[in-house]
């Protein structure tokens, strides 16, 4: 049931682009069309939910045990950025369809904030696991719902700067700015979620 | 000088050279700067533990080694001859707003609150996260009522009622939210954080002292909440 | 004086912020307090001069094919540096900015001006775009997180200058930072266009 509370809690309460601040480049350069964002959104999941158990297993069973601590930050962002080109020429020869649809964001993806940010945080067990021990499983779900909320604020997102192509906006806010107020109005709508975790948890007794 | 070409050669011998070299400077720096850090992380501790149990008192005192119990760690203070001033115990409480919610609180050997330290939280800022502050304040005079939104978008009013939790007995005193039957005002709109503070204060004392009058409101909600 | 004006080219002209657009999470994240903004900004410019003397140095060494990785070991390097540098001498600091220290790794704007600058100038005038580039960011962190603080807690670097009353604290939240920060980029785009004109 806990299990549970980490997908509402992650992909609404705290959703890594509107209240965590993680994944914020792509979350405003790939939302211009549903599309793309989907795209996008498939992508990060995918990659994401990989490079968790990859970094969490070199921190436990590498960096750890050799007292290595201090080259996390290298390590992972290395490790991550061949995960990703791996994946690439994985999926070119495995299936070519899928690597049509998501080949284009792989390289986007390595210097995606919200890809290292969550790898850190699950290695480091300094996320909120709803009261469970921090393990690779719930790591590697809370990752894979983060994902989730990221696909979910981008494909949102999206939506919406698909509609304001249509209207007349004053000059100088055309752009950057008005998308920005956007995702402000967006994050605060999000917030109407805040609580809503504690609420089921009690509903549902845990 | 000409640049590298790129065969593979160069390129397996560049990338490696300078991996190992920052890994070697890493480690050096990591070398230089372990010692400051660990003083730091222990400074940090004996602060703590002297500001919640000295204060400002201006006395000699000795912090014994902290000892673990159950996940509960313990900082007993003597005075110069020895006779015990307090115990700081640190406590966690996995359900805060945004998770971990860790306290610091001085006991007296009587068990009164001599004082208190929000160690770590990922409470909202501006309103979870005043609990540094709101359980130690003289109550204020003014009430305000407001909305829930309003105190969102304007921010907490100022109210009237008790929330200086310092100077009570968690064995005596009911330590927990006065609108659940308590004698503490949470925090305005921050009931979650509140209550998680409160969880955690208690648990502090019933590990010291092995109950605490809250469990009667606190413990039979847990238990309420399993039998749902 | 040329390089002079590389540095003050970084701080207006090509502003990481409010004109070239990059490094947005921590611009967002870190500027709740403007204390916590120009810390970042801080740690931030130290990396990229770093990085920017360090590339330009190394930038006939470094074979074309393995450019990108070499980079982000130099980069990533020098974060934890600074990490471990912050831990043992700014542990407050390093508390408040938490995860976003080490990703400063992926911060755009420090692999950009490694690829788009260091990488073609010499040591000198990339230090000075660093320099330059550094203080850009610093300067605008500084001032989004002045106007959030300001707006929100009523208070400047700290110290109480609103009453309570007053405070906004939807600007401390996540969408004041939205909302500041795109409210800002359209005055600077105003003041653009007007000048154009």
């Amino acid at each position: 049931m806990e299990f549970f509370l980490i997908f509402i809690s992650a992909i609404f309460v705290n959703n890594i682009v509107l209240s965590q601040f993680l994944g914020i480049c792509p979350f405003l350069g790939v939302s211009k069309k549903i599309s793309t964002a989907a795209g996008m959104g498939i992508a990060v999941t995918f990659v994401l939910t990989i490079a968790v158990i990859v970094t969490y297993a070199l921190q436990t069973w590498v960096l750890d045990p050799l007292g290595l601590g201090f080259l996390q930050t290298i390590m992972f962002i290395l490790v991550i950025a061949g995960l990703v080109q791996m994946l690439e020429t994985v999926l070119k020869k495995v299936s070519p369809a899928l690597y049509q649809a998501l080949g284009i964001f792989l390289p986007l993806i390595t210097t995606n904030c919200c890809i290292l940010g969550v790898s850190i945080l699950v290695a480091n067990g300094t996320y909120n696991a709803q009261g469970m021990e921090p393990s690779l499983l719930v790591g590697v779900i809370y990752a894979f719902c983060t994902a989730l909320g990221f696909a979910l604020a981008l494909i949102i997102f999206a939506g919406i700067r698909e509609q304001l192509a249509l209207v007349k906006i004053p000059k100088g806010m055309q752009g950057m700015s008005i998308a920005l107020i956007t995702a402000g109005l967006l994050a605060l709508a999000f917030m109407g979620f805040s609580g809503v975790d504690q609420g089921i948890a009690r509903v549902l007794g845990i | 000088m000409k640049k590298l070409e790129s065969n593979i050669l160069n390129m397996a011998l560049v990338l490696t050279v300078i991996s190992v070299v920052s890994a070697g400077l890493l480690a050096l720096v990591n070398k230089v700067t372990s010692e400051p850090i660990a003083e730091i992380n222990e400074k940090t501790v004996s602060d703590g533990v002297k500001s919640v149990v000295i204060g400002d008192r201006d006395i000699e005192f000795n912090v014994a080694p902290a000892q673990e119990k159950n996940g509960y760690v313990f900082h007993r203070v003597t005075d110069a001859s020895g006779n015990i001033l307090g115990t700081a115990v640190e406590a966690v409480d996995p359900n805060g707003f945004g998770g971990n919610l860790k306290v610091m609180v001085g006991f007296s050997p009587e068990g009164e609150i001599l004082g208190y330290q929000v160690l770590e939280h990922s409470e909202t800022p501006g309103l979870g996260a005043q609990a540094d502050a709101w359980f130690r304040q003289a109550s204020g005079s003014e009430v305000k009522e407001q909305s829930a939104l309003a105190d969102v978008i304007l921010g907490a009013p100022a109210k009237a009622g008790n929330h200086n939790i310092i100077g009570m007995n968690p064995g005596d005193d009911l330590m927990w939210v006065s609108k659940e039957g308590g004698e503490v005002d949470a925090i305005t709109a921050s009931t979650i954080t509140s209550k998680a503070f409160l969880r955690s204060v208690n648990a502090a004392y019933k590990s010291l002292f092995g109950y605490s009058a809250a469990d009667a409101v606190s413990g039979a909600s847990t238990q309420a909440k399993k039998k749902k | 004086m040329n390089y002079f004006k590389t540095i003050l080219n970084g701080i207006v002209k090509e502003n990481p912020t409010f004109v070239l657009l990059l490094g947005m999470c921590p611009t967002l994240a870190t500027t709740s307090s403007a204390a916590n903004g120009m810390g970042m900004g801080i740690a931030t410019m130290f990396v990229l001069i770093c990085s920017n003397v360090f590339i330009s140095l190394l930038k006939n060494l470094i074979p074309d094919g393995v450019r990108i990785p070499c980079y982000i070991v130099v980069i990533a390097s020098f974060v934890t540096v600074l990490q471990m540098l912050m831990q043992a001498y700014v542990p407050d600091l390093y508390k408040t900015l938490g995860i976003f220290i080490p990703l400063i790794v992926v911060n755009c704007i420090i692999l950009g001006r490694a690829e788009a600058f260091a990488a073609k100038n010499n040591v000198l005038a990339s230090l000075c775009d660093g320099v330059g580039i550094g203080l850009g960011f610093t300067i605008a962190l500084t001032l989004l997180g002045m106007i959030r603080e300001l707006l929100g807690k009523g208070t400047f670097f700290g110290f109480e200058i609103l009453p309570a009353s007053t405070n906004m604290l939807v600007f401390v939240l996540a969408p004041g930072a939205f909302i500041t920060l795109g409210l800002l980029i359209a005055i600077v785009n105003s003041i653009k266009n007007r000048k154009a004109n």
